[in-house]
């Protein structure tokens, strides 16, 4: 069921609790009471479209309406990632550094093993670090840059010597599978890491792994579907333009 | 599934490209590099995240390419484009060659029967616990050695050792050389000291 602008915002987490870390993303706070989604939005300055849509993705796995989101504007899209990414860092990561903190004190028989697991976590923090600063330097300022440019109607030349040292191209091509080793770390723990240890915390801790790489994998369906044919469309747009001038 | 990824080595940019559109005729298959140049591929050789590099067999007469294209110690596999009958290369291991001249057809074939090949081997490799030879390479790979050095070490060729890699990856499930180094302290391949 597709949620719509009419149905209560309530109605949305009890459909579904997924959408619960979509609202902390858009700054949304519980405690709305029986205000529909649009007015909740409205209040928080939130587009409503733009809400609904992502909100959708996070309910149903195949509902993915990729031309109507390329419809956004760059500046919105690119906010709603950057917010991702401060997510990731503030609250996904921690929760994780934790539960695994928690496994190093209580264990007592494979403490090294443990050990292990959060150097494996820490570099992996790093390396998720370098990959979102990357985008937030780098990436989401010349797409923005191409947006404006795309929308004036007499752009500076100056955008073309841009996007002769960087495009959108150069991007897909480095925008590297940051997954990978959140599978690795799963699988050890699953397969690999010998009893006895703590099973409830190790449930935990791979329930976090799980989300976190399923809502990696929304992240860059997103840049990946959304942002970068929209960015190539205005790449293209700017320079015929330029050549017709 | 994942998709088979090429890398296309070529100097002209219409073949690169016609080559690419032809290719990617193929369900689940994605080109996902284009190198014009020896200079780039050079660099990006060793590097290579491709599971097939195409290229221009007049890139192999490059000394400077041939030393790196003969001592390769990452996974990707290699496919030859030549445009004449002379097919002979030596010194480097190839799975296949395709003709600029050849049709779309034959050409598609072709890139099925390569692909194909391989995947028909992974599907019989069982899955589960490792051999004692995978046993040693996983080891050395923990250690932090390239495939080169483990080839030496071993007596074995360079491709020998990519295939190995390549069946540890797919018994273990583990795919990044960190999380090879953890099951290999874990399973006390190595010493903990020992690794990096």
């Amino acid at each position: 069921m597709l949620i719509t602008k009419n149905i209560k915002m309530a109605d949305v987490i009890h459909m579904n609790y997924f959408t619960l870390s979509a609202l902390n993303r858009f700054g949304i706070e519980l405690g709305f009471g029986d205000k529909s989604v649009e007015v909740v939005c409205k209040e928080y300055k939130v587009d409503p479209e733009f809400f609904l849509e992502i909100a959708n993705t996070f309910v149903n796995k195949d509902y993915f309406p990729k031309k109507h989101l390329q419809t956004f504007s760059v500046k919105l899209i690119t906010d709603y990632l950057q917010k991702t990414h401060h997510y990731y860092h503030k609250v996904k990561v921690p929760e994780i550094e934790l539960l695994i903190e928690n496994m190093v004190e209580s264990c007592y028989t494979q403490k090294d093993n443990m050990v292990l697991l959060k150097k494996f976590f820490n570099d992996y923090k790093n390396e998720l670090l370098n990959h979102t600063q990357r985008e937030e330097e780098v990436v989401f300022p010349y797409t923005i840059a191409i947006e404006n440019a795309f929308l004036n109607q007499n752009p500076d030349e100056s955008i073309l010597h841009m996007m002769e040292t960087y495009s959108i191209d150069v991007f897909e091509n480095e925008h590297d599978n940051i997954e990978e080793k959140l599978f690795d770390l799963k699988n050890i723990i699953i397969k690999y890491l010998p009893a006895p240890k703590d099973q409830r915390l190790c449930n935990k801790l791979l329930y976090e792994l799980f989300n976190l790489e399923q809502d990696l994998n929304d992240h860059s369906r997103i840049e990946e579907k959304v942002l970068v044919p929209k960015i190539r469309e205005m790449e293209k747009q700017i320079i015929n333009n330029f050549t017709n001038r | 599934m994942a998709k088979i990824t090429f890398a296309i080595c070529e100097k002209s940019f219409l073949i690169r490209k016609g080559l690419a559109s032809v290719i990617e005729k193929i369900p689940d298959t994605k080109i996902i590099q284009q190198i014009e140049n020896a200079e780039e591929l050079i660099v990006s050789a060793n590097n290579c995240e491709a599971d097939y590099l195409i290229l221009n067999k007049k890139f192999t007469t490059d000394p400077k390419v041939k030393k790196v294209l003969s001592a390769f110690s990452g996974t990707t596999r290699f496919i030859l484009l030549v445009n004449d009958n002379n097919n002979k290369v030596s010194g480097i291991y190839y799975d296949g060659i395709i003709d600029v001249n050849d049709t779309q057809n034959f050409i598609l074939k072709k890139i099925k029967e390569i692909t194909g090949k391989n995947a028909v081997i992974q599907k019989n490799v069982i899955p589960g616990e490792i051999s004692k030879r995978e046993a040693d390479i996983l080891k050395n790979i923990a250690l932090g050695f390239s495939n080169k050095e483990i080839a030496d070490k071993l007596f074995i060729s360079v491709h020998t050792v990519v295939t190995h890699r390549k069946n540890i990856t797919r018994k273990l499930g583990i795919k990044t050389v960190p999380g090879l180094t953890i099951y290999a302290i874990i399973n006390k391949l190595i010493d903990i000291d020992k690794a990096e």
